[in-house]
């Protein structure tokens, strides 16, 4: 009997888009805050209880672990450098990101060079960074999904999320664990996400041999192996 | 409507010991490493608040535990302000001097443990993506070598394995260690071999050759701290 991936297609494809949902939600909150001429950190507060709801309640709570808006270098008139960034915390309560972000005191933090960043800044509609460690924000390894956000068609700067991996795992593992083994999710480079089977786990890398089926609309792929392992 | 959990966080008091152990080590690492000199005058609590993300009561606490270390002083009136000072044994001797042999060595081996097995894993997982911040550090080095450079360049090496972990514990040697590490080897010849080594890392990673990748690594952290303990050795107690 033939398994048919249809379902764990489209259980991955709507639990990304959920998340990719909340993250335009913040672009539309963002281009609203975003409409003084020269716009300072402080207009941008006014997306916070937007970022506090998806962090604390619904079911996207569970999944999304920091939500915000990156500034592109330059567009606020008071901080060269900003993130709107608020995370949840063991305490339940979410917390902002506080970084240094100046990169000429501190090397970590030029964030133009993400993937999360760069993504949006070329008009990508949907980018999804990683699995990757991130060591800017969360320590966590983590998938990083964002959009562009753009006002009077100049590009201001990216709305994003990030999910940890384990979170986006246990997301889809059920579909994933109907399928034969070995059945895994990759992304645009073939590093795992997913997986029903130990032989792939999240963070190797897959570099061709078995059947790939994308994912509709979204930069991964569901790669099957033969039945028997 | 907001979740009442949400309002909360309006009101909740905020952590702030971790971020004034986080502006006082800055500054203190600043000032041992020379990027903050004798007499310099620090910008204004405000300014200096806005730039390191913090609020100005954090600030404030950490300018008090910097006066306390006699890192940091405070005039009043015109022409007053905070200012750095340099104290005689702040530099590389100093916080030698904190650590005994035993600690130096303890640190070197839990030290080459994690950029080994980090280095080893990153030959096996890593891609294009992974490498192209390896890359771009090692030609910014190229140009100004630094220790925040180096830092970073020894972060994303541990990132490219994959593992939180790994890279969490990295992290946290760098924090310990990392500047003195690099301080020890800030001659020319010291500095001509570091570059060496880090190319042979990330050439390593590159070919996914796991087992060099590792060796390479282990053998930068022990080379590092080789020279470090020699000059431990030679500091009269």
């Amino acid at each position: 009997m033939i398994t048919s991936a249809a379902p764990a297609l489209s259980r991955v494809h709507d639990v990304t888009e959920e998340v990719f949902a909340a993250i335009r939600e913040v672009r539309d909150a963002t281009v609203a805050a975003l409409a003084p001429e020269r716009p300072l950190v402080a207009d941008l507060a006014a997306l916070r209880p937007l970022l506090w709801s998806r962090l604390t309640t619904g079911p996207l709570a569970a999944l999304i672990a920091g939500i915000g808006f990156i500034a592109a270098p330059g567009l606020l008139a008071d901080a060269p450098w900003y993130l709107e960034w608020w995370q949840q915390h063991p305490s339940g309560q979410p917390r902002q990101l506080l970084r240094d972000l100046d990169p000429a005191s501190s090397a970590f933090y030029d964030y133009t060079h993400w993937e999360w960043f760069t993504g949006p800044r070329v008009g990508r509609e949907r980018t999804i960074c990683g699995p990757y460690v991130d060591y800017l924000c969360t320590d966590e390894y983590s998938l990083t999904l964002s959009v562009p956000v753009t006002v009077g068609g100049a590009f201001a700067g990216a709305a994003a999320a990030d999910v940890f991996v384990r979170n986006f795992e246990a997301a889809v593992a059920p579909a994933l664990r109907e399928l034969p083994k070995p059945a895994f999710l990759i992304n645009a480079e073939g590093r795992v996400v997913a997986s029903n089977s130990a032989r792939w786990l999240s963070g190797s890398v897959y570099r061709g041999g078995l059947a790939v089926t994308p994912v509709p609309g979204l930069d991964l792929s569901l790669v099957q192996g033969p039945a028997a392992e | 409507m907001v979740s009442s959990g949400a309002r909360l966080a309006v009101f909740s008091p905020v952590d702030s010991t971790a971020r004034v152990e986080a502006v006082v080590r800055r500054l203190a690492d600043a000032i041992v490493l020379g990027l903050l000199t004798d007499g310099e005058q620090l910008p204004s609590e405000a300014e200096l608040a806005a730039r390191l993300g913090v609020s100005t009561v954090t600030l404030r606490e950490a300018l008090m535990a910097l006066r306390q270390r006699g890192l940091v002083e405070t005039r009043r009136g015109r022409g007053g302000g905070s200012f750095v000072r340099v104290p005689p044994d702040s530099g590389l001797e100093g916080r030698l001097r904190g650590l005994t042999v035993a600690e130096l060595r303890d640190v070197s081996d839990h030290y080459a443990a994690i950029a080994g097995a980090a280095a080893r894993l990153a030959a096996g997982r890593s891609l294009p993506s992974d490498l192209a911040p390896l890359r771009r550090s090692l030609d910014e080095m190229a140009g100004c070598p630094s220790p925040r450079l180096d830092g970073r360049f020894h972060i994303e090496v541990a990132a490219a394995s994959q593992s939180a972990r790994l890279t969490q514990e990295e992290i946290r040697l760098q924090a310990d260690i990392g500047p003195l590490l690099w301080l020890s080897r800030d001659t020319p010849e010291g500095q001509d071999e570091m570059a060496k080594q880090h190319q042979a890392i990330v050439e390593a990673i590159e070919r996914g050759d796991g087992d060099q990748a590792r060796l390479v690594a282990e053998r930068h952290v022990l080379d590092a701290t080789d020279h470090l303990i020699e000059l431990r050795l030679r500091l009269q107690d």
